[in-house]
């Protein structure tokens, strides 16, 4: 070992002028990192899909108000949806420009991306405390509780994820010599984005099919639907 | 982008190519080497494409007809999976990946799925009527309160959440009731969701009803018997039984109040005329 070392091993000097992500060699291709991140966001598949169904589950199961069509409102969250999805456009360039080297864009892009993203935070703010104001909090009904735990833990991802950006952002602008990498960008984008499709979802679910659910009763199309998808099949 | 690292020494014009402009075309549609990216054309038109998605899915549900209805579910939800899947083959650079990790990912996803239609096939649809699934699962016991008194009974499991057990109200009443009174209470009323009352109503949340009729008169003082069993249905935290004997060790007054006020909204003046007259007659 201690031979190899000393005739293959290069000069302290040399191994240092490389950045520490092209020296990683494994046995998959795949950087480490960045393989742990998509495996963490499979598993986040996992804990998102067991609260959506629960929230799937307790629909139109509330008995007392407010229910989803006195409270929702679409268009406002169509907009809030839009700024997030914009955010992650902004995210996109921002690894970009951090494979290109670019510091000025990347910061720029960055910042841009955690506007949109605070303001989508914002906008979730603004709605939470309208339901308050309007009676609905956590524990009102079946609606309020699904609802606040489903769309509070996406809140606290993008939450952590804007603490995330934020200090690439500081990292970024302090530091010009090559950090953050262009793989740091690329996992905290990885992250940026996969909130951003879990609001797709939840955005789809919730508001567009589900924010229209009055009284008791709701959720019955659903059903329909579903005993008209299974009727095909008997 | 260095994952192949032959790639990059055989083949540097097409990977610099790949690098400069991979073409929106192939971009998109083509088979593209790994670790090639875009740049501001091709997520340009991505971001501009998936804000016309959000844009027509919010199209959709305008016309008020086709808010809630069953019909805009199966659009939505293709276009939300259309969505989905640009940002994560794009932005999130899965595309151009090694294919490892769209088996981990697509894993994950999968699992979540299932993990998702289970729970709700568990408990939102096999499930034809709640009162059906649990008379289905009901178990039968003995139960000895003295010496020679016995008592037989059936515990009949609540499966779902007290409101959601509501059974459908029977059209026209049931048959078997003896008179409109009894029919409210195992049907459209749900009294026996809760309560019992032996041959009629199996439920097991509230206190029994057993010889109502008759003990309701001594519960309060100066209350006619007819006087206390319209208030305990209209107003039942006014005086709750079980708290002042102590009968009942599993009462729950919130439970009941929330229980009762999703039911008593649906009911006539009439309806309610019926349930005391049907209660007084328990002796």
């Amino acid at each position: 070992m201690a031979h190899v070392d000393t005739t293959h091993a290069p000069p302290e000097h040399e191994a240092a002028a490389h950045p520490p992500a092209h020296e990683e060699e494994t046995t998959t291709g795949i950087n480490h990192r960045k393989l742990l991140m998509w495996v963490f966001l499979g598993s986040d598949c996992l804990f998102f899909g067991s609260l959506i169904a629960t929230y799937m589950v307790y629909r139109g199961q509330s008995i007392v108000g407010p229910y989803p069509a006195d409270i929702i409102d679409v268009p406002i969250t169509t907009v809030s949806t839009f700024v997030l999805l914009m955010s992650s456009f902004a995210m996109v360039m921002a690894v970009a420009a951090a494979r290109n080297g670019n510091q000025k864009r990347l910061v720029q892009w960055l910042v841009f991306t955690i506007i949109l993203g605070a303001g989508f935070i914002g906008f979730q703010v603004y709605e939470f405390n309208l339901f308050r104001v309007e009676g609905l909090r956590y524990e009102t009904n079946l609606f309020s509780s699904t609802f606040f735990t489903l769309t509070g833990f996406h809140g606290a991802h993008v939450t952590l994820g804007l603490f995330w950006l934020v200090c690439l952002t500081i990292i970024a602008a302090r530091n010009p010599a090559g950090r953050p990498s262009g793989l740091d960008v690329d996992i905290a984008g990885l992250y940026w984005h996969f909130v951003d499709i879990v609001w797709i979802v939840i955005f789809t679910l919730l508001y567009l099919i589900g924010g229209f659910d009055a009284g008791p009763d709701a959720g019955h199309a659903a059903m329909q639907g579903w005993q008209w998808i299974t009727g095909i099949f008997t | 982008m260095s994952s192949n690292p032959g790639h990059e020494g055989a083949l540097p014009h097409e990977e610099h190519d790949a690098h400069a402009d991979a073409g929106v075309g192939r971009f998109f549609f083509g088979r593209v080497p790994e670790g090639v990216h875009g740049g501001l054309k091709q997520y340009g038109i991505l971001a501009i494409f998936l804000g016309i998605i959000t844009l027509v899915e919010f199209l959709i549900i305008v016309p008020e007809g086709l808010q809630g209805s069953a019909v805009v579910i199966a659009p939505l939800v293709i276009l939300s999976v259309i969505k989905f899947f640009c940002v994560v083959a794009f932005f999130m650079h899965l595309k151009f990946e090694h294919e490892l990790l769209w088996q981990i990912f697509v894993a994950g996803l999968v699992l979540g799925l299932v993990v998702a239609v289970s729970l709700v096939l568990l408990f939102g649809v096999f499930r034809p009527t709640p009162r059906a699934f649990s008379e289905d699962r009901q178990i039968h016991f003995e139960h000895h309160v003295e010496e020679g008194h016995h008592v037989e009974a059936l515990v009949v499991p609540t499966p779902c959440p007290v409101g959601a057990c509501l059974p459908p109200a029977p059209a026209g009443g049931s048959g078997a009731a003896s008179s409109p009174g009894e029919a409210l209470f195992v049907g459209a009323a749900a009294c026996s969701s809760c309560h019992t009352i032996s041959g009629v109503a199996q439920g097991v949340l509230g206190p029994s009803l057993d010889g109502i009729g008759s003990a309701s008169a001594n519960r309060i003082p100066g209350y006619s018997a007819e006087d206390y069993i319209r208030e305990s249905i209209l107003e039942p935290d006014v005086y709750a039984a079980g708290t002042a004997d102590g009968l009942d060790q599993d009462y729950d007054g919130n439970l009941m109040l929330s229980t009762m006020a999703g039911i008593l909204p649906a009911l006539s003046d009439e309806d309610i005329d019926a349930l005391v007259e049907y209660l007084l007659s328990l002796q």
